[in-house]
């Protein structure tokens, strides 16, 4: 069923496989409802692994299977070679997971909070550098009832990093942050990359998973619809140039291969071939002595190909 | 891009689930839910009062009425309406108040095991059932109706392992209750059947015979048999029993309680849920 020829001996740490995490047709049902129908990814230490989705697309579902919090209707999920849910004993000493929702003791302070954890922990980091590192070295007697959404998150980010874990589990871990913040966590996500860390995280900042991920995929009821690396999956997207027609101009020119929305005044071309529809354009442009006004060019972006999934279409090559 | 380690370069550790790494994960977490308690004043206080207030109203009482205190007995006593009322009760709440607020989620990501959790969320009811136990142990003896126990074992069992049957069953009923008001209508089966019949109130002699009979299966009852046995060397149809009669006695009242144990574990971990209903 799994790829890894290692196996671990009872007593020892499993050796890091090929991949440190390896899904298979994982399905996840409720009763009637189908989360999860099938999907498939792997990831390797070493490499940032994005999954998005609009809410309700599935992915938290399917994070609860890695984290080992259920098992899978169908389909099977190794971490570092063994099973979450049922060999959980064998994975969570190299897992660390960053729930979107979890909840905390409200009475009990940051550094009381932090100092339980490490406790329940085989091999846990020093308590002070785990704050210092989402920058919470302030605020450890703070109560975490008083905590702002952000500083939850960022203390959620120091426990699932507490126990160094191999992989990690992230689910939405920068929403709720500040701009600042933000940056302060993917730099922290990819100094654990460098170190031979794999990282699944799901976000709803494009942008993050421009940045951060090495491969993205994305969900939509249950199912993978796209999956690559950030360019592969823009790529499969038409370029967009837009610009408002003024008063009285001549139609358009026939431009071949090119896709024309046309809301008068303002136009919308999408076109594969960026750079030779707008040569053909401006020359039109330039012969009927015509301004664009508000020209815009942009190749395609991830935002596209995400939108175009959530719309329902798939996103396929001119 | 990508650097494949060949291996993970760390000490081999203990294996995870071992004696010595069970027992520092439950105390990491029973130490810090006992401080949340500790810090809840009212509670603590409230704690503390009630056993004391306890033995003092039925000191007065008797007192007036001229007569004397069965300290053995209110000590046996004592033991099933705490496991009953305290224990039972606000392992329920406490069960589901930390469901609700997402905490059992989180704490199920780290290396506690799901037994480990439950079990560190619940000594700090735990410990205060056994200190209220002892306060009314310690008010029978200022009241100077202290009595020598036939035997000293029973009764611990039936402390420890009701506490333990509560536990588990409290678990059990986490699941039928959404919030934490509601815990006040699910407690209520296993709440009046122990204050009936379990011989706490009422003797179970007094019965309807098939009733008692039926009763002496129920999760509290074995509790208040094996106080009484020992506590005060009665068995539960009144015979005085003195220590190798009270042991001679005990062994159906320890099965039933094992066996609510056991069956209560087994059908909580089916049962129980971590999360609230989405």
């Amino acid at each position: 069923m799994h790829l890894i020829d290692v196996g671990p001996r009872s007593g020892q740490e499993p050796t890091a496989p090929a991949s440190a995490i390896e899904v298979i047709g994982l399905e996840r049902r409720y009763g009637d409802f189908h989360a999860v129908r099938g999907i498939s990814f792997e990831v390797h230490p070493g490499e940032v692994f994005a999954l998005l989705g609009v809410n309700g697309a599935g992915k938290t579902s399917a994070l609860e299977v890695l984290e080992g919090l259920a098992p899978p209707s169908n389909g099977s999920v190794r971490i570092l070679g063994h099973d979450p849910h049922s060999e959980r004993a064998a994975v969570r000493r190299y897992l660390g997971v960053q729930l979107q929702h979890s909840g905390l003791p409200g009475d009990l302070t940051v550094q009381e909070t932090v100092h339980t954890w490490a406790r329940t922990l085989t091999d846990p980091r020093p308590v002070g550098e785990a704050l210092e590192q989402v920058d919470l070295s302030g605020r450890t007697d703070v109560r975490v009832r008083s905590l702002s959404g952000g500083e939850r998150r960022r203390l959620d980010l120091a426990l699932a990093l507490l126990g160094r874990p191999r992989v990690l589990v992230l689910d939405e871990p920068t929403t709720g942050l500040d701009p600042e913040s933000r940056r302060v966590v993917w730099g922290i996500v990819r100094g654990l990359v460098r170190g031979g860390a794999a990282v699944v995280l799901t976000t709803h900042h494009l942008e993050e998973a421009e940045e951060l991920a090495d491969r993205i995929a994305i969900m939509r009821a249950g199912l993978i619809v796209a999956s690559g690396t950030p360019h592969e999956i823009s790529a499969a997207q038409p370029a967009t140039i837009r610009f408002t027609l003024p008063e009285g101009a001549p139609p358009l020119p026939q431009l071949p291969g090119v896709r024309v929305e046309h809301v008068a005044p303002e136009v919308e071309l999408s076109t594969f071939a960026l750079q030779s529809t707008l040569t053909q354009l401006l020359a039109w442009a330039a012969e009927h002595e015509l301004e664009l006004m508000g020209l815009q060019a942009r190749a395609a972006s991830l935002e596209q190909a995400f939108l175009a999934v959530a719309d329902g279409s798939v996103p396929t090559a001119a | 891009m990508t650097m494949t380690r060949p291996a993970i370069e760390r000490p081999s550790p203990a294996h995870p689930g071992s004696g010595g790494s069970a027992r520092r994960r439950v105390l990491a977490l029973a130490a810090a839910e006992t401080r949340l308690l500790l810090r809840n004043r009212t509670a603590v206080a409230s704690s503390v009062l009630l056993p004391v207030a306890m033995v003092a109203a039925v000191g007065a009482i008797a007192v007036s009425n001229g007569g004397t205190v069965d300290g053995p007995g209110l000590i046996a006593s004592a033991i099933g309406v705490t496991l009953t009322y305290v224990a039972f009760y606000n392992l329920v709440t406490t069960f589901v108040a930390r469901r609700e607020e997402l905490v059992l989620q989180r704490m199920r990501t780290g290396e506690l095991t799901d037994a480990e959790v439950l079990l560190g969320t619940a000594v700090p009811t735990l410990l205060v059932t056994v200190v209220q136990v002892v306060l009314v142990a310690v008010g029978v003896a200022v009241l100077g109706e202290w009595s020598a126990p036939v035997d000293v074992v029973l009764p611990l069992v039936a402390l420890l392992g009701g506490g333990a049957s509560m536990v588990v069953l409290a678990a059990v009923s986490t699941s039928f209750t959404r919030t934490v008001e509601a815990a006040q209508f699910t407690t209520l089966p296993l709440v009046l059947t122990a204050t009936l019949l379990s011989g706490l109130l009422i003797p179970l002699t007094d019965l309807p015979e098939q009733v008692a009979q039926v009763a002496r299966f129920l999760p509290l009852t074995p509790v208040v048999e094996l106080s009484r046995l020992g506590l005060v060397g009665k068995t539960w149809n009144g015979q005085a029993v003195d220590t190798a009669g009270a042991w001679a006695a005990s062994p159906l009242a320890l099965a039933v309680l094992a066996g609510w144990l056991v069956g209560g574990a087994l059908l909580a971990r089916l049962v129980f849920r971590w999360a609230p209903r989405r």
